[in-house]
């Protein structure tokens, strides 16, 4: 377009015109782009809950371990009171076993003591403790999704 | 410019792609099913007996054969090499081709119930080894031994018409079970103590589920509950299992184990018969859950095991000074820091009928004579005295702070609710047929205010449990 | 034509008659290719044929120079495209129905355990030699004059080829597969253990947020099957094949593949063709083997070394069909005696022991039991961007196309193998006797496991190696080959290493036959 040396250029309607209707439609693609994103996250998740009941005081004697497998969840009972660890590795998520130094996980060989402490391999953290919360008829309850402080023991009547 | 090279390598990979198709096809074309299925025809056809018997022998055709039942979500290929399973001809023959045994499939035809529903094994596979899931074949459930068969009738069966009509050795198995008192430490339906695993879903255990390390001969879930029956120790070497049984006790409670699977079976496919109902009375409940520990009470019994005491709870001079209600309160609280199970409902899973029955049972045979009462409530107490004298007299025995265990002769005397009075006439009495000496005029001769402070002592140890 | 002398029936009678041979021609529109030009003509005028060249250079068909590596990667993908079509025809993507169905496959199908197996290996087999047709193309020097940009596709198809083998594992639902999602998804994940450390976690979880998107939730199950099934048979095939189209047609672009400047038409000794020199011309620096060129000026562009190209027909497809059989056949021998691994269904609460991952990734899970993130995302993200940057770095323009480039490249690339086993095998040998920093200091924070270990240290070592050589011998095209040539050994010691010498727990063991009984 006609410019004299030194005037600031003049935008002409063409080219406006041409910004605009780029503009617009690299927003709209982007708009669409972005939608179909957030399609592929789920709203709902199609798993069990992470909250499961476990019985009463009794059923877990003094010095007594119980794992609820499809859980993935260690109760244990000692004179402190009762806890709970998860069972899954901090590293990649294997499912971990006991063993006479605490927990052993097959899969890259991390080791952790009988708190889930790592003493070997490559797990960042130590293995999860949950609440485990009394309901009102006296039954337990474990929550898988709150984690407590490490050595957080229940005493229940 | 190579063409040579190309068009001589372009033969060669073509041979070799021909040869190999060519093999490939042929394994494909001549399976170890079809040689059965062959042989098997041409059985038939040599020895038919008549021209229309042979035409028909003529006629079979060999393929793949599958029994497909959409209920039991199973796609059976057994009879692709068991050809001759319905067949009263070959009832004499070789396997793959005999006749069932007994007269099973007039009740349980193959086209409805499939072979893997009673037999395991891998029901998909076309060939000997995977079908019946031998070892690394990655199969978690191979076909069972005949000997623990019994196990998958129970899937449908109820154990009255077990008993009666062909399934003897599980409905021992079950009667067994209950007797023996393996409900003391294992849950099954929710009853039962803690000590050991639930039972529920015992006979659907993949490989891995179990360490293999100690079994003897094949590595499978049949022979791990075989030996861990026959010695548990063996198989598990941290296990606290009491069991005292025969091989063939313990080959009738595999079977039993069997039964306990995850998947049900469809409702049109279930027969009870008979409606059993538990058992309810003393004596049943009491061999249910209380004998594997206490056999007949009439002893006490040093427990290698668990290095404890087990009381003699069927001893007379136990049942004379014991009043009913303090040992219902034991049997529903359990003694925690021992063995001794919680059995209330919300515990281990009794009801308090079933409380009441056991205590009834084993208060059958009380004396009429009742102990003099000590009375205890009469007494000012001075429980530092108590645990000196404690400390001379009883933790020979009983160990420190009544605890008890580990090696010791006596019991652990710590108890939520202890009942003084108890603890007191005991002391004071002693318990004649145990080790427990009377300490009271009769025998040692310490005062009553003595006994009295002891029991303070013992009384305040176990408030501060 | 004069249509007054025939009458209608008898023209429509004669067009009947010639169907064949109109049809014929119709359809083959070069005719029959008796003569140079017709054989050209085929080509150029061929929808399926027309990616190649009219004519191609002697030197390409030599297969002691390609060695034929890239076209057999090439064809292990068709096979896997096509095998894995047949598969879909029994398989269904359901977890309850995934491992019936791959069983199924196995026993019942006519062909099912030969085509599972075909589909398995050559899917496999592509990984390998992908990996040695980048090596081909490093030790040639062939990432040069206009070749970069071709090279960076071919790193992104090395990753795609990973990747999609990898989600096809995934897809039996028995326990190889379960355990592999569940790793890769934490794996995913693993920059949760940095977000964790600076405390952002909560505001930005890009580790959570990955692996929640893979699985479709946070633990493996349908939505997971569905997930991976969608990225193994469309979206990575899709992208691959994209890529491999720019790829085919950026060789023809950048003047076909590469070759030494001096090459005589019998290929033997150096002779001195000069190089060829264009004027004018749309691609001054490279020529294309097409009948013709758009050119400015008033000559057509001529290569100087015409005598030294053939005509693609035929001598380029018997060598491209003879290649495609040898890998057919290849992969159906193969196929026929080793049967691709099923173990037991799935089960979510017992891992196997040792749990491995496939064999190509099995170097990675070496890396990964010393740190999460480094093994599992940092280092491959490293060692991808140092692969991509290889030809930026190096440009030299020397010894373009030829192995080992000279004396000294050899040396260069014997002293690194060799430079490059010694301290992978220290590494390792160091880590499987003493353990690292968790073993030694238990309560050592997290963020000196990530910044220091083996991997790292390893990585550090090459990059300063090469630097060194580079330094050493003045010239960055021997620091490449360092470089490469270590990657590659470390790659081979450490899949090596996880294969044969990692057991249960991860414990070392000289071999299989010393592993504890569970």
């Amino acid at each position: 377009m006609s410019n004299k040396a030194g005037e600031k250029e003049k935008v002409s309607r063409r080219d406006f015109l041409g910004l605009v209707a780029f503009g617009a439609a690299i927003i709209g693609s982007i708009s669409a782009l972005a939608g179909s994103f957030r399609f592929v996250k789920a709203n709902v998740y199609s798993e069990e809950s992470k909250q499961f009941k476990i019985g009463s005081i009794e059923n877990f004697p003094l010095g007594s371990t119980k794992k609820f497998d499809d859980k993935n969840v260690f109760i244990f009972s000692d004179e402190a009171g009762l806890f709970a660890i998860s069972a899954i590795c901090t590293h990649l998520g294997c499912i971990v076993t006991p063993s006479e130094f605490g927990f052993q996980c097959p899969c890259h060989g991390s080791k952790y003591t009988h708190d889930g402490n790592v003493i070997g391999g490559p797990a960042p953290r130590p293995l999860e403790w949950f609440e485990i919360k009394q309901e009102v008829d006296g039954t337990l309850t474990v929550d898988a999704a709150k984690t407590v402080q490490q050595g957080t023991k229940y005493l229940f009547a | 410019m190579n063409s040579k090279y190309y068009l001589s390598l372009l033969l060669i990979s073509s041979l070799v792609l021909i040869a190999f198709i060519g093999i490939a096809f042929n394994r494909e074309l001549n399976p170890e099913w079809k040689r059965y299925q062959t042989e098997y025809k041409e059985f038939l056809v040599k020895n038919a007996t008549d021209d229309s018997t042979r035409e028909r022998a003529e006629k079979i055709d060999i393929g793949m054969k599958q029994v497909y039942i959409k209920s039991l979500k199973r796609s059976d290929r057994c009879v692709s090499c068991h050809r001759g399973v319905e067949n009263p001809l070959m009832a004499d023959a070789e396997q793959p081709f005999r006749q069932h045994s007994g007269n099973y499939l007039e009740n349980h035809p193959v086209a409805s119930f499939g072979c893997t529903a009673c037999h395991s094994g891998q029901g998909r596979a076309m060939n000997t080894r995977e079908a019946h899931g031998e070892e690394h074949t990655h199969w978690d459930f191979p076909i069972i031994p005949s000997q623990y068969i019994q196990g998958a009738c129970a899937q449908c069966h109820d154990y009255e018409m077990l008993r009666k009509e062909g399934g003897e050795k599980v409905a021992q198995g079950e009667k067994l079970f209950s007797e023996k008192g393996c409900r003391g430490c294992h849950k099954v339906d929710g009853k039962g103590g803690d000590l050991g695993k639930d039972i529920a879903g015992m006979g659907s255990r993949p490989f891995a589920y179990f360490s293999m390390k100690h079994v003897v001969g094949d590595h499978n879930l049949y022979n791990w509950i075989m030996q861990h029956f026959e010695n548990p120790r063996k198989v598990v070497p941290d296990s606290d299992m009491r069991a005292f049984l025969t091989s063939e006790e313990a080959e009738l409670l595999t079977n039993y184990m069997l039964t306990f699977r995850n998947e049900e079976m469809p409702r049109n496919y279930t027969l009870i018969k008979n409606i059993i109902l538990p058992k309810t009375d003393g004596e049943s409940l009491y061999r249910m859950y209380c004998v594997a520990c206490h056999t007949d009470g009439k002893e006490s019994i040093y427990d290698e095991i668990f290095e404890r005491t087990i009381p003699a709870i069927m001893n007379p001079a136990f049942l004379k000074s014991i009043e009913d209600d303090y040992l219902r309160k034991i049997i529903k609280e359990g003694r925690k820091g021992t063995q001794m199970t919680a059995w209330k409902t919300n515990a281990a899973g009794l009801t308090d009928e079933e409380v009441d029955e056991i205590t009834k049972y084993i208060t059958r045979n009380r004396p009429a004579e009742r102990p003099q009462h000590f009375r205890y409530k009469r007494f000012g107490t001075d429980a530092g005295k108590g645990e000196e004298l404690y400390k001379l007299r009883c933790a020979l025995c009983h160990g420190d702070k009544g605890k008890g265990g580990k090696r010791l002769l006596g019991m652990n005397l710590v108890f939520k609710d202890t009942d003084p009075e108890f603890l007191a006439i005991t002391v004071r009495d002693g318990r004649e047929g145990t080790p427990m000496v009377a300490f009271g005029k009769k025998g040692v001769g310490l005062k009553d205010q003595e006994i009295s402070d002891v029991v303070a002592y013992l009384t305040k140890l176990s408030r501060n449990k | 034509m004069n249509n007054t002398s025939k009458s209608g029936l008898v023209k429509y009678r004669d067009n009947l008659m010639s169907i064949k041979s109109s049809f014929l021609g119709s359809f083959l529109r070069s005719g029959k290719p008796t003569s140079d030009k017709s054989r050209t003509a085929v080509v150029v005028n061929n929808f399926f044929l027309h990616l190649h060249g009219a004519k191609t250079h002697v030197n390409s068909l030599k297969p002691t120079y390609t060695l034929g590596l890239g076209l057999i990667s090439f064809f292990l993908m068709v096979i896997a495209f096509i095998s894995g079509g047949f598969l879909m025809v029994y398989y269904s993507p359901a977890t309850e129905t995934a491992y019936n169905a791959v069983k199924d496959i196995n026993f019942v199908v006519f062909g099912g355990k030969l085509m599972r197996n075909a589909h398995k290996w050559s899917g496999e087999a592509m990984i390998i030699f992908v990996l040695f047709h980048m090596a081909r193309i490093v030790y040639t020097n062939s990432y040069k004059r206009g070749r970069e940009f071709n090279w960076v596709i071919g790193v992104v198809l090395l990753i795609l080829t990973f990747v999609v083998n990898l989600t096809g594992y995934m897809l039996p639902w028995d326990q190889l597969s379960y355990w592999a999602l569940v790793i890769v998804a934490n794996i995913a994940a693993a920059p949760k253990e940095l977000t964790d450390i600076f405390g952002v976690t909560q505001y930005f979880d890009i580790g959570g947020a990955t692996k929640e998107i893979l699985l479709g939730g946070t633990e493996p199950g349908q939505d997971s099957l569905t997930r991976v099934y969608l990225l193994h048979i469309i979206l990575l095939p899709l992208v691959m094949c994209i890529a491999l189209g720019v790829h085919f047609w950026r060789i023809r672009k950048d003047g076909g593949l590469s070759k030494p400047d001096n090459v005589t038409a019998d290929g033997t000794g150096i002779v001195n063709i000069s190089s060829p020199e264009k004027e004018g011309g749309i691609f001054p620096t490279h020529k294309t083997y097409g009948l013709m060129e758009l050119a400015k000026g008033r000559t057509p562009a001529v290569d100087n070394d015409v005598e030294n190209t053939v005509t693609s027909w035929p001598h380029l497809f018997v060598a491209e069909i003879a290649v495609f059989i040898l890998t057919l056949a290849g992969v159906i021998a193969y196929s026929y005696f080793v049967d691709a691994p099923l173990k037991e269904f799935a089960n979510a609460t017992i891992p196997e022991n040792p749990a491995k991952a496939p064999w190509y990734f099995l170097g990675l899970q070496e890396l990964v039991s010393y740190s999460a993130f480094m093994g599992g995302q940092g280092l491959p993200g490293l060692a991808v961007a140092g692969l991509l940057l290889i030809p930026y770095l190096d440009r030299e323009e020397e010894h373009f196309g030829v192995w080992f480039s000279n004396r000294q490249g050899k040396l260069i690339a014997v002293e690194s193998l060799i430079v490059g086993a010694t301290a992978v095998i220290g590494s390792l040998a160091f880590v499987i006797n003493f353990g690292w920093f968790r073993n030694w200091w238990p309560n050592i924070h997290q963020l000196w496991i990530i910044a220091i270990n083996p991997g790292n240290l390893l990585l550090g070592f090459v990059v300063a190696y090469s630097l060194f050589v580079i330094k050493r011998t003045g010239s960055t095209r021997m620091g490449a080959i360092s470089l490469f040539t270590m990657f590659l050994i470390c790659y081979v010691i450490l899949t090596y290493t996880g294969t044969v010498l990692r057991g249960p727990n991860w414990d070392f063991y000289w071999s299989a036959s010393q592993w504890p009984i569970h």
